[in-house]
């Protein structure tokens, strides 16, 4: 596949601390990306290099063949999508829009269509005329989507634009803004530290750690076969049995012996904790190691105090060792 | 609860009281009055001093104070924005100490300071001195006792009354529209005009207040820099109540004077309002 951005072994320090530590990595063309990983691990200092917010100490960054470095971030085919949205308060969600199209010398008359089609693809026609202040949180995010996308940036960059929508609403939101990627075609750079929004939005996840990357795949790759021991704790829970790794939903209980095939430890219920769609089920293996299982509401129930057989399938053990 | 108010509030209102509204009504009642043959004030009351306004001699007067006032508050904010815009954008341990140098020289006295400007701009000044040694100049600039030297002055005096609500505006300004202006296409430039400037127009208006009445009611500056062939309404009403002693017609400027600033600042608060809106 065709590379839109292409990033050569990116550094950046601050004050001797060095935040972006030797990143390479190659953005498809057309592909809803994201750098996933804890904050402060260099993933918005990345992004911030991109959009000209701060020049690299060594490395470069290429999109679609042009080098970026040096260029000031008006002069660079990319826009952002805040975290704080950043819409200019003095002016109406329509005026915000159009402020990237007036800049870049479109001609008056090809703007209005513009900021038109683009409130409507974002569903914003009936708020045209409003302030951002006398916008909700939601229609917001959406006026800073559109203001970004309506100049046709070579790339989107998005700094954990979901983070400030409450949960109900980041997860309609997180399908919208797949579809839309999906719909205009347009190559997404996405940031944020939520391991469940990554995996659900992005065709590719960079994971990163300390300024280094982990590891890079598809959603499935790395949330199965993570390929160091931060991954696959970053990814999700992890159950630690003797060094090997197993996620709670392929890890099983029973009273029953387990048949063949299967690797088992003794353990006892500790706490059995109702999540609506199933149960955690905490368990102590007799080497005293803290084990969660995930139970469907047609298992047997157990109860505290239980001695059980916890156990799974040599297949659904985690590629890295403790 | 509503006595501990009234307790706090004591001090402040009889400040107001004995201070301020006391003199306004003595400056009130002056005004209708006749003057006195050495200064003061006698009988009979008469509206004759407030028909003396409409002179044009004085319309003369309150017209280059406009002007002046009007000069230098544009001057000062001119000066004051690109200066506010610096010291907001400077580190955060930098901007107490250009702050400070800021308000400075009201470590001073203004007639000090004044003075000051007077050794400056005089024929044998340190502005002449040095043109005519290093012979860029053959015979002294007329640097002092004109209008120039009057608006110099005044914008030196309220320089800083411009910049500090200028920089508090611009301190409290998102940095991340700065970002996104020039992300969607923006020079810097236009980042200024089209974002920093728009948002900042409070502040403006607050440093356009805070400069121009001060400035119109000066009489130290056209004073000491004009050298008493510009004056202004300040020296106008000065010159009542001393050399012409005639008190009654001071009252009446300075309460001309003041309807009028009251009207500009009427007209300023109800755009402020309804911009609010």
């Amino acid at each position: 596949m065709e590379t839109a951005l292409a990033l050569r072994a990116l550094e950046k320090s601050f004050s001797s601390h060095r935040v972006v530590d030797g990143i390479s990595l190659d953005v498809p063309k057309g592909c809803f990306y994201s750098l996933l990983g804890p904050s402060g691990c260099g993933k918005t200092t990345i992004l911030r290099m991109i959009g000209g917010f701060g020049e690299p100490d060594a490395g470069e960054i290429v999109l679609n063949g042009k080098r970026l470095n040096g260029l000031r971030p008006y002069e660079r085919p990319v826009t952002t999508v805040f975290q704080s949205y950043a819409l200019f308060p003095h002016l109406t969600a329509a005026q915000n829009i159009a402020f990237g199209l007036e800049r870049r010398g479109e001609a008056p008359a090809a703007i209005a269509p513009k900021v038109n089609r683009m409130l409507e693809l974002v569903g914003l026609q009936e708020k045209a005329g409003r302030m951002p202040a006398n916008l909700s949180g939601g229609e917001k995010q959406r006026t800073a989507l559109a203001r970004a996308l309506v100049v046709e940036p070579e790339m989107l960059l998005l700094d954990e634009p979901l983070s400030a929508l409450d949960p109900a609403l980041r997860k309609r939101v997180r399908i919208e803004l797949k579809q839309l990627q999906k719909q205009l075609g347009i190559t997404f750079l996405f940031i944020t530290h939520d391991q469940e929004e990554a995996l659900s939005l992005s065709d590719q996840i960079a994971v990163m750690n300390k300024g280094k990357i982990e590891q890079i795949g598809t959603p499935q790759e790395i949330y199965l076969t993570p390929a160091t021991r931060f991954v696959a704790g970053f990814l999700g829970a992890v159950n630690w049995i003797d060094g090997i790794g197993v996620r709670p939903e392929a890890t099983r209980i029973s009273r029953a012996t387990p048949g063949n095939g299967a690797r088992t430890v003794d353990a006892q219920v500790e706490t059995s904790v109702f999540l609506g769609d199933c149960f955690h089920v905490q368990t102590r293996t007799s080497a005293g190691v803290t084990v969660t299982a995930q139970v469907s509401h047609k298992d047997e129930p157990f109860a505290n105090g239980d001695r059980v057989h916890v156990w799974w399938h040599a297949a659904d053990e985690l590629p890295v060792r403790e | 609860m509503n006595r501990l108010r009234a307790l706090f509030l004591a001090p402040s209102a009889a400040f107001t009281v004995v201070l301020f509204l006391a003199p306004m009504a003595i400056i009130v009642g002056y005004s209708f009055m006749t003057r006195g043959v050495y200064g003061g004030v006698t009988g009979p009351w008469t509206v004759e001093n407030y028909q003396r306004l409409f002179d044009p001699l004085y319309g003369v007067i309150l017209w280059r104070s406009l002007v002046m006032s009007t000069l230098a508050t544009a001057l000062c904010l001119l000066i004051a924005f690109p200066l506010a815009l610096f010291i907001a954008r400077a580190e955060e341990k930098r901007k107490n100490i250009y702050l400070y140098l800021v308000i400075l020289p009201f470590w001073t006295s203004f007639l000090v300071r004044t003075y000051a400007w007077m050794f400056l701009l005089r024929d044998s000044g340190l502005i002449n001195s040095v043109l005519l040694s290093l012979h860029v100049i053959q015979k002294p600039l007329p640097l002092l006792y004109n209008e120039t030297a009057v608006v110099v002055g005044l914008v030196y005096g309220y320089l800083p009354f411009a910049v500090l609500p200028l920089y508090s505006n611009l301190e409290r300004m998102d940095k991340n529209l700065l970002e996104a202006a020039a992300d969607l296409g923006a020079t810097q430039w236009e980042t200024i005009r089209r974002v920093v400037l728009p948002l900042c127009a409070p502040g403006m208006r607050a440093a356009g207040v805070l400069v121009f009445i001060p400035c119109l009611g000066a009489y130290l500056t056209p004073d000491l820099l004009g050298g008493g062939k510009s004056i202004m309404i300040g020296n106008l009403i000065q010159n009542q109540f001393t050399t012409a002693r005639d008190w009654p017609f001071g009252a009446a400027i300075s309460l001309a004077l003041m309807a009028l600033v009251m009207v500009l600042l009427l007209a300023l608060l109800r755009r402020d309002g309804e911009e609010a809106l």
